[in-house]
């Protein structure tokens, strides 16, 4: 019987994984592999790529000697890098504040700090939109009532500000699931480690960084992952905020590559810029999975 | 009695830190409902009404009637997240059973394909998916939404799936397979139901997913209204009605309903689902 069993057993595995198998292959890999052949032939205006000119690495070369390529390459790392930084500070801060608060306000905490993870992101760019106009907008309004500026900025047509306007819009959803998910780590913390070091004498900050910090260390990075992930490949806030202007200051990688595809109808650059998009998701990925990896565990 | 007063301290700074919070994360949003039920027009007075001197449902009737009917959207959004999150629980509960408990050969390689997949940002498929779509004849179709997107929630459904059934116990598995319960039906009576609240978790997450998602709704519908989901409507009409923020911020209004009621009354599932997959691996 249990021979029986162990037989069967490898074969039902495979017949559970091949569904997921076959959407993977059909709405990941091969759109993948398409996109590389797309990427190198001249596509304009034209998907059939059988009957358009081989150009190799031409239009990768293209990008490369834009200006354009290396700005949008620019404010990809620079919103990547100031939109992580700021979401991880403010959810775990908000994370701790749900553990510092009186028990019976948990809840409530936790509901308010969920709230804007559940807008959807371009219905957050029509939002901003509305909470940035110049004129009679909520952002420019309370900077002039703090007496922090004479009269609102033009929060969407400076490029500077523009910049800025796009971060903390994206800021403003992710620093909720990334406290989501720092809560889980925190809620691991046992309370008698922290006790303990109360008793010995352990200041909040001391005790912050020896105890708190390591022991969420997976967590942390497991949430730093998906994060720069998500901040490198947005595309939502700034084809809505911004529509990568004014200009194309606000341009990420993304919503340039879009511009190709869909606007210009230029398939072989749009796939060039789409896979250069890929492939720094993927350094950053092994970056971080290196330091994951000691904290994977199944059950072989 | 000095226990009584240190007990009101921390409730005043309690309340003081979810005041702080609640202007971070509810500001914006109480700008928009505000917004929607002023008087069209008066959204632009100055100076800024922070409280409207005249409430108005204009909008809102603007916004469900002929010219814009909000309504569709939403029907839209609920069809296609709700199919996408029964396709996609099927799909991941199996391969998650699979990575997390057979035995199976191939099982880091394959936790390896379905992660990366997890990493490839939409703009690399979105090309060569809408030529798919576009020759499978289903572009301005929700068929062209929800097929795309239960294959989009196999990378995270089946990470949330199997750190769940990771962490089931498997007494009741192995008593099954004494039993000489074929793995089918172990599958089926044993597993799913002990995994219940776990597949309720996912299924949260891949409705909202889905409801959320924009790239390809919008390449897919081509600015056919009857096509569009909630994101694609709500952008097209900011886009179109630029100057009308007492409209626009009524059709937010109407459309987050939905979501943000979901989310608060599912919370406790919402949480687990999002920190089962960041803290058990």
């Amino acid at each position: 019987m249990r021979q029986r069993l162990r037989l069967r057993e490898p074969a039902v595995a495979v017949l559970f994984i091949v569904p997921a198998f076959i959407g993977l292959a059909v709405f990941f890999y091969y759109p993948i592999g398409q996109t590389m052949i797309f990427s190198l032939f001249d596509l304009d205006h034209t998907s059939d790529w059988l009957n358009a000119p081989f150009v190799g690495l031409g239009n990768y070369l293209d990008v490369m000697k834009s200006r354009q390529f290396w700005l949008s390459l620019r404010f990809t790392f620079l919103f990547s890098a100031v939109s992580v930084f700021l979401q991880f500070w403010i959810g775990l801060g908000m994370a701790m504040a749900t553990f510092a608060v009186v028990p019976r306000l948990r809840g409530v905490l936790r509901a308010i700090i969920i709230i804007p993870w559940a807008i959807p992101q371009i219905v957050q760019a029509a939002m901003w939109k509305w909470l940035y106009n110049t004129d009679v907008g909520l952002i420019g309004d309370l900077l002039v009532r703090a007496g922090l500026v004479g009269r609102p900025p033009l929060f969407l047509a400076d490029p500077r500000l523009a910049m800025g306007a796009v971060i903390f819009a994206y800021v403003w959803k992710t620093a909720s699931v990334t406290s989501i998910f720092l809560m889980g780590g925190l809620a691991m913390v046992p309370d008698h480690l922290i006790d303990a070091a109360k008793v010995d004498g352990a200041r909040t900050w001391m005790r912050f960084w020896r105890i708190t910090v390591p022991l969420i260390m997976p967590t942390i990075l497991v949430t730093l992952l998906f994060r720069t992930r998500d901040a490198l490949r947005a595309f939502d806030i700034i084809y809505g905020l911004t529509g990568g202007g004014p200009g194309t200051q606000t341009d990420v990688l993304s919503s340039f590559a879009y511009k190709f595809y869909f606007g210009y109808v230029e398939y072989g650059l749009g796939s060039a810029y789409a896979l250069i998009t890929f492939v720094l998701i993927l350094a950053l990925s092994l970056f971080y999975l290196k330091r994951i990896q000691p904290h994977l565990q199944f059950r072989s | 009695m000095r226990l009584l007063g240190k007990q009101r301290l921390k409730w005043v700074y309690s309340i003081g830190i979810i005041a702080l919070i609640s202007l971070f994360c509810l500001a914006p949003l109480y700008w928009i409902v505000i917004t929607s039920l002023k008087t069209p027009g008066t959204e632009f007075r100055k100076p800024v009404e922070y409280w409207p001197s005249s409430f108005s449902l204009e909008s809102y009737g603007v916004i469900l009637g002929p010219q814009f009917r909000i309504q569709n959207a939403i029907k839209n959004s609920f069809i296609v997240s709700s199919a996408v999150t029964l396709g996609a629980l099927l799909v991941t509960s199996l391969s998650a059973y699979t990575i997390a408990r057979l035995r199976f050969k191939y099982k880091i390689e394959s936790l390896i394909l379905i992660q990366l997949a997890g990493m490839v940002p939409p703009i690399v498929t979105i090309a060569p998916t809408f030529v798919l779509i576009r020759s499978m004849g289903l572009l301005q179709t929700l068929w062209g939404l929800i097929i795309p997107n239960i294959a989009y929630n196999i990378p995270i459904g089946t990470w949330l799936m199997a750190a769940y059934f990771a962490g089931l116990p498997t007494d009741l598995e192995d008593a099954a397979r004494v039993d000489g319960y074929p793995p089918f039906s172990t599958f089926w009576r044993v597993i799913i139901p002990l995994a219940a609240p776990g597949l309720f978790s996912a299924g949260v997450l891949a409705f909202l997913g889905s409801w959320g998602e924009f790239m390809l709704a919008l390449t897919i519908s081509l600015g056919l209204p009857s096509a569009q989901t909630v994101p694609v409507a709500i952008l097209t009409f900011s886009q179109r009605h630029e100057l009308q923020w007492a409209w626009v911020s009524a059709g937010i209004v109407l459309s987050l309903l939905p979501v943000v009621v979901m989310v608060l009354i599912f919370q406790k599932w919402v949480i687990k689902g999002l920190t089962a997959g960041a803290v058990k691996y």
